[in-house]
């Protein structure tokens, strides 16, 4: 897994807090999807490519006014006022270590408030236009929802998909068949070589 | 023996043929942090408490604590292979263990698994680890005898079929003797027999099984271990794993025992456990349901009504103290979920008098209903406990060194015979018979002129010259389990004609 996805319980918490507070503000202003869309792309194209960036957002060396003009510079005229009011009041607070997680709570939150559903699908090959609206009409059908479909290719599940809705995965993947089919095998296998071995046993 | 491949071989392609299809669904969660027997795990959004959970590397694990952003799961087993960021998946069951005749004469761990090298349990019924136990409607009185074959035991604090009797005393007091001595006399009663050893040495647990197969006890005991070196997870869970494989002879009408050996280090399994899991400690550190933690376990020995087939389980869970404190925090809590304590005191084992039990303070509250009625006679066991304990005071008054008057003499010279004949060796259980025609023989002031130091011999060969030519007594006794005013009168004869032939003094 790499660095940037890592689930911290406490951040976490406390993105959700932020994510919250900042949805009614945007919403209040009717830029809510623009808003998310900035924080995301806020983590995703600069906080990630920047890295350096990101740890000097995180010291604790800086004060918060040493913050404000590189907040300033870096974010001004290029996101939404509502945004950058937000990063600021976040590094007032010292929490703009949070900010990823923040983001992911508020696109959580955005698509629960929208009545979407969020579903990631893992394939062995990258999925066609076609397959994906495919995939995504019968996500719909099934789900009865809107969804926000995410994909990754992953080729050590051979072929089939993984789909994954919350917490729950539905693995109709190759690879877990082929998993399945073999611990399957070896318990009935197992049970019927004990039970052969008994035929052969003295009755006691 | 050898096997058939082409047999195997088609057993596989059959298995093949059959094998349906079906979509893998799972719930599943994340490792934010692992270690010391537990981990963090975020999602699994609709686990519940106490629900199996399963690692990459196929250990299993416990959710444990629901917390508001993640779930603690202890670890059933190798937690050194799980990594932060593996994926987590529920099982959507309870935790269960192997049950029935295959796991008895076996040593196991609390998940079921052979330690023994015989192979696997060939068994295909699982029971859960944790189970209600059983309400009022599903219960009866204690009723049955459970024979310890230990005459200080058997005579003044009987245990009842059904029965939770607390051992409790210091390290090295002989605590785990009563339990295998118990064990041990189990043979031929059909009852079957559980020794869970909890955070114990692997060597003296070694001993113990060597103890139980020189005595042919493994026949019907299944061991249960958890050394001192596993993981507190599986401390904490062998007790009720252990209940659960002998539950399953009691709700099927049939009688077992259980030793948990000991309910201190349990505590301390299970303290480790909620302090890692940042539960607030209590007293002396412990969570504050470590009371539950023992009435839910004890609760589930029992002896069911005869709607459920009258099966029981009888418990001896062990506490060892520290010098002798029974007020400290485990101690009491068990000592008020149990029907009774054996109290052993290191001073009496030094002395000699082994087992050495304390018998003013060692208690049954079954009492007399698992005694048979022979052993309830007044010239048996009824009085003893008073007369010993007026023994014990006279004793003291004694040591003044005054001059006693005759009367007194003699009480005296009563009470250490009686203290002599309570005296038992290790690993030598005796019948019920015999315990009652040896304190019947005391009670009847006919050891009164032998030797202390030769009533022990005088026991043997009596009871070895009844067994010998009077074996139309033992079988009275017990047959009728009475002893009739002509019953009495023969016994007593008995003794005399022994008498004349023993040598009294050294």
């Amino acid at each position: 897994m790499s660095n940037h996805d890592t689930i911290d319980a406490g951040r976490q918490h406390l993105g959700n807090v932020y994510a919250k507070a900042l949805l009614a503000a945007a919403e209040k202003a009717g830029q809510a999807d623009q808003v998310v869309g900035e924080l995301e792309s806020i983590v995703s194209d600069v906080l990630n490519k920047l890295p350096k960036l990101d740890s000097m957002l995180k010291t604790p060396r800086l004060t918060h006014e040493e913050r404000l003009p590189i907040l300033d510079r870096a974010f001004g005229g290029r996101v939404s006022p509502t945004t950058l009011t937000f990063l600021k009041v976040v590094s007032r607070h010292g929490r703009l270590d949070c900010l990823r997680a923040i983001a992911r709570a508020a696109r959580k939150q955005l698509n629960a408030a929208r009545g979407l559903v969020e579903v990631h699908v893992e394939t062995a090959f990258p999925l066609s236009d076609h397959t994906r609206e495919r995939v995504i009409g019968r996500l719909r059908e099934l789900l009865k929802r809107d969804v926000v479909l995410s994909t990754a290719v992953n080729d050590e599940l051979i072929g089939g998909l993984v789909v994954r809705v919350g917490d729950t995965v539905y693995d109709a993947s190759v690879a877990a068949s082929l998993k399945r089919m073999a611990q399957v095998t070896l318990d009935h296998t197992k049970q019927t070589i004990r039970e052969s071995l008994e035929r052969f046993a003295m009755p006691t | 023996m050898k096997f058939n491949a082409d047999e195997i071989a088609s057993v596989i392609q059959a298995e093949i043929e059959k094998y349906e299809s079906a979509i893998d669904v799972r719930e599943v969660g994340t490792v934010l942090e692992v270690g010391d027997g537990i981990a963090r795990v975020y999602g699994l959004s609709n686990i519940m408490a106490g629900e199996m959970v399963e690692f990459p590397s196929g250990v299993r694990g416990l959710a444990f604590n629901l917390e508001e952003n993640s779930v603690g799961v202890i670890i059933l087993g190798d937690y050194l292979e799980i990594e932060e960021g593996d994926e987590v998946k529920a099982l959507g069951k309870l935790l269960s263990v192997p049950v029935g005749n295959s796991v008895l004469g076996r040593v196991l761990d609390p998940l079921g698994n052979p330690l023994d090298g015989k192979g696997p349990v060939a068994t295909t019924e699982f029971r859960p680890v944790e189970f209600l136990a059983p309400g009022v409607a599903g219960r009866q009185p204690v009723r049955e005898p459970l024979q310890t074959g230990i005459k200080a035991i058997d005579a003044m604090t009987p245990i009842g079929r059904g029965q939770r009797e607390l051992i409790i005393g210091d390290r090295k007091t002989g605590k785990t003797t009563i339990a295998i001595d118990t064990i041990i006399n189990q043979k031929h009663t059909g009852v079957k027999c559980f020794y869970v050893a909890i955070g114990q040495k692997e060597s003296s647990v070694a001993n113990t099984i060597k103890v139980l197969q020189d005595h042919g006890a493994m026949d019907y005991t299944t061991v249960i271990l958890s050394g001192a070196s596993s993981p507190a997870p599986l401390q904490y869970i062998s007790a009720y794993a252990g209940t659960s494989m002998a539950e399953y002879f009691t709700y099927k009408g049939e009688h077992a025992l259980i030793v948990y050996d000991d309910l201190s280090k349990q505590a301390a399994a299970y303290r480790e456990l909620s302090l890692l899991m940042r539960r607030p400690p209590g007293r002396e550190a412990f969570p504050g349901d470590v009371f539950y933690c023992h009435s839910r376990l004890l609760e589930r020995s029992c002896k069911l009504s005869n709607d459920l087939g009258a099966g029981s389980l009888t418990s001896l869970p062990i506490i060892e103290t520290l010098e002798g404190e029974v007020s400290a925090y485990i101690p009491t809590n068990v000592i008020s979920i149990t029907d009774g304590q054996i109290y052993l005191q290191p001073d009496l084992f030094f002395k000699g008098i082994r087992p050495a039990m304390n018998v003013g303070i060692s208690v049954s509250r079954v009492g007399g209903a698992a005694q048979i009625k022979a052993m309830k006679d007044k010239q048996v066991a009824a009085g003893l406990r008073l007369t010993l304990a007026s023994f014990r005071e006279l004793e003291a008054f004694a040591q003044l060194g005054t001059d006693l008057d005759a009367a007194t003499q003699s009480k005296l010279d009563r009470g250490n015979r009686m203290v002599e004949i309570l005296k038992q060796p290790q690993y030598r259980p005796l019948e019920v018979v015999d315990e009652i025609m040896i304190i019947f023989a005391g009670n009847s002031g006919s050891l009164d002129e032998i030797a202390i130091n030769r009533v022990q011999a005088f026991e043997q060969e009596f009871l070895q010259f009844i067994r010998d030519l009077k074996p139309e007594i033992r079988k009275e006794i017990a047959d009728k389990k009475e002893l009739t005013s002509d019953l009495k009168q023969k016994l007593t004869d008995a003794i005399n004609q022994f008498k004349a032939t023993f040598k009294k003094t050294a």
